[in-house]
């Protein structure tokens, strides 16, 4: 053996010769993981868990990791919401990858704990505002999109098309006044306008379903497009073809803005979302693909593996807080534009689809919405709009 | 009225473009073809110098990567949902030779030694086909989507990029053992090796990262920071070289631009505007000009080398993958 080949060999395996756990761990609740159904009982919303779309990412991530003598463990602490969440939690310790796959109240629990452990947690599912100011916490991230970037990519593409006055429909929930008030800050803030707002109730209360019908909502006004927000993905499914003008909806419905896709045809995405499909699984079909959540998940895995280099490694194995900390860090999202975590808030920047049910109609940010330092910073808080000012290290 | 109305008609640049492209092929005629594969059109076109169709050599499902092969004026396809690749002649468009099993064929590399390399980005390999036989040698495994391949000068290794594992593999021709893995940026793309260096495109990554071929070592990198972009948008692709390895030229992806560099001092000496993702690169054979596809505006700018500027835009298929010069 050449000189040479020795010392690429002792190159290949100075990672394996210390084998280092990288522990990562699903935390989620029962209902988490159920469909949402609808008011009138058809399931509108598929809830998988985030297992597949990691085991992907880790998959993914197998070359590199080998080369660096990492060795993932992935496991799932399904927590019971009745009980005290740190008791469910206990196992856990700093060297953990938490994914939070939990609704926004018990996220907050668990991401306080996890921090406390400084472990690294991230929250795949909760898209809430608030959440990204409320938790301002050094070891949470926040990789699913929030509700204002979904929300600034939907405005970017309307005012790009010349659709400027918007018939806002929504329903009554809190969390459907929250979301609507965000989408009309994005419309405004981009230069379109809300026309008018229209609050539909659920019930089959016999004088909610004349104010409720389609045609009166969207009546009396004139408008360039309709946006729907509704969380449930109920009522919004009876507006698309039922307004009382001609017009394309968007929001919950219709046109919405997405982390992504299986109709994705560029930046491989088709062979990423081939990769997932192929994974080891009986549920298989032309359409399968990741939801907003597994990709979040399958996101964090990766950005961990992209970002991998050797000042991360210390004495006591593999340091998740200093990659995370990094500013070199970033992932390959398949979507063109690489991702990396907005050092002020911990939030996920990214390009968001805006995609119909079988067709993504274009990627944001839109032509012509410029930020001065991060193509995609126009989509979400900006720094100086942030409550959250984490230092940059 | 109507002479106001036409003074007040602006004049559309590609047709002053055009018409100067016109000026300069005639003054300096070479009359040498091109061959441009079109991914989602399915077909590879012949133009000529100054970038007009003339015929469609070619059709098969997705090609990609081309190869020219003077000896018998005939061009080496990948077609990658065919899971193919073919040589044809340049004349006529007849089959010459097909070798199959390649699955979803996508970079040709070629030597003298008559090896032909090709990364085959569904079956996660790269396939070492002895010619002119088509004999297969070896098939190489490599990380998810395989792209750029390149044989080192004197023969004795293959390099393979793997976009998704972010790193070059590096194989013996000896044993087609793996020697090696280089990590490089994210999303390694094109590979070009000039002397002792061989340059890889990090799509992701927004440079060129440049290792020593022999120690595998990175000895430098270009970051690529046009006036006006992003660092995300620069998204860097095809890197061919001048003869003489005095420059480089970099395709930009989505930054719309390409970059001249000159090799050894790294300084990237000019960055010029093109069409939408610049891809696919070739030089003229006298190499006074640079062919760049730019694959979301179907269209080929053709830059004059002399004074750096694009002096025409040309239509092409749908997603124009690669250009070869037919000389």
């Amino acid at each position: 053996m050449t000189k040479l080949k020795i010392a690429l060999l002792s190159l290949m395996l100075a990672g394996a010769v210390q084998a280092e756990s990288l522990h990562l761990t699903i935390v989620s609740t029962p209902q988490q993981r159920e469909d949402l159904t609808s008011f009138s009982g058809i399931v509108v919303e598929e809830r998988r868990a985030l297992e597949r779309a990691i085991k992907l990412a880790l998959d993914e991530a197998k070359l590199k990791f080998d080369l660096y003598g990492i060795e993932p463990q992935l496991k799932t602490i399904e927590i019971d919401p009745a009980q005290p969440i740190e008791q469910q939690l206990s196992d856990l310790d700093a060297n953990h990858l938490l994914l939070l796959d939990l609704p926004a109240n018990l996220l907050k629990t668990a991401a306080n704990y996890a921090d406390k452990l400084d472990a690294v947690a991230i929250n795949t599912s909760a898209s809430e505002q608030s959440l990204r100011s409320d938790l301002c916490l050094p070891g949470v991230y926040h990789a699913i999109p929030s509700d204002r970037m979904y929300f600034d990519a939907l405005a970017q593409f309307l005012v790009h098309s010349g659709w400027l006055k918007v018939l806002l429909v929504h329903g009554s929930s809190e969390r459907d006044m929250e979301r609507k008030t965000i989408l009309a800050e994005s419309i405004e803030r981009f230069g379109g306008s809300i026309s008018d707002e229209r609050i539909f109730t659920l019930s089959h209360h016999p004088d909610d379903r004349d104010r409720n019908k389609p045609e009166f909502l969207t009546g009396r006004s004139s408008y360039d497009v309709v946006a729907v927000i509704d969380s449930e993905l109920d009522f919004g499914r009876r507006i698309q073809f039922s307004t009382r003008r001609p017009r394309p909806v968007v929001g919950d419905v219709g046109l919405v803005p997405k982390a992504w896709h299986y109709a994705l045809e560029r930046y491989g995405a088709p062979q990423l979302n081939e990769r997932y499909r192929n994974l080891g699984s009986t549920e298989s079909s032309a359409r399968l693909a990741m939801t907003d959540r597994e990709f979040a998940a399958w996101a964090s895995v990766k950005f961990v593996a992209n970002s991998l280099n050797p000042t991360h490694l210390t004495g006591d194995g593999l340091n998740l807080r200093s990659l995370f900390e990094d500013k070199e860090s970033r992932v390959d999202l398949y979507k063109g534009t690489r991702g990396s975590f907005r050092y002020w808030n911990h939030q996920m920047r990214q390009p968001i689809l805006l995609a119909t049910e079988n067709y993504v109609s274009d990627i944001a940010p839109m032509p012509k919405f410029l930020h001065p330092t991060h193509y995609t910073d126009t989509l979400g808080e900006d720094q100086p709009e942030s409550t959250c000012q984490h230092p940059l290290r | 009225m109507i002479l106001w109305k036409s003074l007040l008609t602006p004049v559309q640049p590609y047709r002053i473009a055009a018409l100067l492209a016109g000026l300069l092929t005639s003054l300096s005629a070479v009359g040498f073809e091109l061959a441009v594969s079109n991914e989602r059109s399915d077909e590879v076109l012949i133009h000529d110098e100054r970038g007009k169709v003339l015929r469609t050599l070619f059709r098969c499902e997705r090609p990609r990567d081309l190869h020219y092969s003077g000896e018998t004026n005939s061009l080496w396809i990948a077609c990658a949902e065919q899971n193919q690749v073919v040589r044809v002649s340049v004349e006529d468009g007849e089959i010459l030779q097909t070798i199959t099993g390649l699955d979803g064929a996508s970079t040709l590399a070629m030597n003298e030694e008559n090896l032909l390399v090709v990364s085959n980005e569904r079956a996660s390999t790269a396939s070492v086909i002895e010619l002119p036989e088509g004999k297969l040698l070896a098939t190489l495994p490599t990380g998810y989507e395989p792209d750029g391949v390149a044989i080192s000068v004197d023969h004795k290794r293959i390099f393979v990029a793997s976009e998704n594992a972010g790193l070059v593999h590096v194989f013996s021709t000896q044993d087609y053992s793996e020697e090696a893995k280089i990590l490089t940026n994210l999303r390694p793309r094109g590979l070009a090796i000039a002397e002792s260096e061989l340059w890889v495109s990090t799509e992701m990554g927004s440079r060129v990262e440049i290792f020593d071929i022999q120690t595998l070592k990175k000895v430098d990198e270009i970051i690529f920071a046009p006036r006006g972009l992003r660092s995300e948008q620069l998204t860097p692709v095809d890197i061919i070289f001048s003869t003489d390895t005095r420059f480089a030229y970099v395709a930009l992806g989505a930054a719309n631009h390409i970059a001249i560099i000159d090799r050894q001092t790294r300084e990237i000496l000019k960055y010029i505007l093109v069409g939408r993702r610049a891809w696919g690169l070739a030089l003229s054979p006298n190499e006074d000009r640079l062919y760049v596809l730019n694959g979301l505006s179907d269209d080929m700018t053709i830059i004059d080398l002399d004074s750096r500027r694009p002096v025409a835009s040309v239509r092409t298929g749908l997603v124009p993958r690669a250009v070869e010069v037919l000389q």
